[in-house]
């Protein structure tokens, strides 16, 4: 108990340390304090073995590091328990503080190492899942509109009348933009997962103005008001790219989905910004999205709607971007009379 | 085959069901054209159409499509009564080259062939016999 006392007083300045006088009271270590990540553990416990000990605890605590603090005489069984992998190393009696520190800066390297390569795992496992889909879909996505347009050829090779012709071509126009558009959220995308954030100072004003050149035109041919409203109340950091990506995306999704018979169609973007966060919404009074959708909107190659073209990617990208900013986004909508949605992205 | 065929495409790329269209027409063969951009509208039609005795309707459906994709369409349809069933001929017509896709085509009995994108005049007469 001494010996124990003595190491916690040692170490507790570099460390977190538990204390266990025997076996019983270290497994209640383990099960309390999922994180920990060394266990140093002397051979001659009063219950069972060191060896035992960590033989015993192996399978439901992979992670921790285990080390023996052990005397010549044990070294027989302790040489078995390292060869086996047991253990990731042994101090032997009598020990000095600088030999526990030592065996501790390794075997938390070794910890770390490890802890690292199963997030990187997982990443692993997410990049590859992202790889299948966008493999499945770039055949449907980007061949579709390919093959559309080629039986569009076919077919006006057999028409005769300019009319006809005419609506053929703007048919196949359409489905080069939707191909185009699904090219450039691949950009997004990439952009997303592989860019590196870069704050700066956000000046909305100047976004807004880029929006409203961009959407208003589109607004025209439509017959869709769009209105913003900013309201700055001090300086706002964020990265840009990230920003634009998902203004773009709610925007470009709250012209498309507008509901063609509607009276008076519009748009409106509320932006209310301060130094902590930026409070962006973005209402439609469109087609809205039905209640059995609205939980998958954010996945990959959702599509809630056969109305007009979408890729299944614009929404993806803004929930991609929000996470990445630590942001977040909530969405109402009603069915025939509109959407919003509400995003809060924190300040840097 | 005397009497004249209806037909029904269903597919999300308006595009793609006028050019169904335009190469059915071209055929001559057809008595009636209805194009769907939801699966779930063909559907209901199908199921509240009463099995006429001497009709017949040849249905292409594509696979990827929101709200109920072609293979859900397969399946709710395979769900109906004999009795309509017997009045229509499936085929599934995509864009895929997914080699689950192509398989998957097989294990459905309702569907009589796979097609690939896009629809031409010699597919369909080849089809039509």
């Amino acid at each position: 108990m001494n010996n124990l006392n003595g190491f916690k007083a040692t170490f507790r300045f570099d460390y977190n340390v538990f204390i266990a006088a025997n076996t019983t009271q270290a497994h209640q270590h383990l099960v309390e304090n999922p994180d920990i990540s060394i266990i140093l553990c002397d051979q001659r416990m009063p219950d069972k073995t060191g060896v035992q000990f960590f033989e015993e605890i192996r399978t439901e605590y992979p992670d921790p590091i285990r080390m023996l603090i052990t005397g010549y005489t044990d070294i027989e069984s302790v040489i078995d328990a390292i060869n086996r992998g047991h253990i990731f190393r042994y101090i032997k009696k009598p020990w000095t503080d600088a030999d526990i520190k030592s065996a501790i800066e390794e075997a938390n390297k070794f910890f770390l190492t490890n802890s690292m390569l199963v997030i990187k795992k997982q990443e692993l496992g997410k990049a590859y899942e992202d790889l299948d889909k966008f493999a499945y879909s770039v055949t449907h996505d980007m061949r579709g509109p390919l093959l559309s347009v080629q039986g569009a050829i076919d077919v006006a090779r057999t028409m005769t009348n300019i009319d006809e012709i005419k609506e053929i071509l703007e048919m196949m126009d359409k489905s080069v933009h939707k191909l185009d558009d699904f090219i450039k959220n691949i950009h997004e995308y990439y952009n997303l997962k592989r860019g590196q954030l870069s704050f700066t100072e956000i000046d909305f004003n100047r976004i807004i103005k880029d929006l409203e050149d961009i959407f208003q035109i589109s607004g025209r041919v439509n017959n869709v008001r769009f209105i913003t409203n900013l309201i700055q109340g001090g300086g706002f950091k964020s990265d840009e790219t990230s920003i634009k990506i998902i203004l773009n995306n709610l925007l470009s999704n709250a012209f498309k989905y507008q509901r063609r018979s509607a009276e008076d169609k519009f748009v409106e973007l509320d932006i209310d910004v301060n130094n902590e966060r930026a409070l962006i919404s973005v209402a439609d009074n469109g087609i809205g999205i039905h209640q059995n959708y609205i939980d998958n909107i954010f996945v990959m190659f959702f599509r809630a709607t056969s109305e007009e073209s979408g890729s299944g990617f614009g929404l993806y990208n803004v929930k991609d971007a929000l996470i990445r900013l630590g942001g977040t986004i909530e969405v109402a909508s009603t069915p025939n009379e509109g959407t919003k949605f509400i995003v809060n992205i924190p300040g840097k | 085959m005397a009497q004249k065929l209806h037909f029904i495409v269903i597919d999300d790329s308006k595009l793609d069901c006028f050019i169904a269209e335009k190469v059915i027409r071209n055929t001559g063969k057809s008595e009636s054209i209805k194009s769907f951009l939801l699966a779930t509208n063909a559907l209901e039609l199908i199921k509240a159409t009463p099995a006429e005795s001497d009709s017949h309707t040849i249905v292409l459906v594509d696979i990827q499509m929101p709200i109920m994709n072609g293979f859900e369409f397969v399946e709710a349809f395979e769900t109906l009564p004999k009795e309509i069933r017997d009045h229509y001929t499936l085929y599934i017509i995509s864009s895929s080259i997914n080699e689950n896709d192509l398989k998957r085509v097989h294990t459905y009995p309702s569907v009589k062939k796979f097609l690939n994108k896009p629809l031409t005049s010699n597919t369909l007469s080849t089809l039509l016999g």
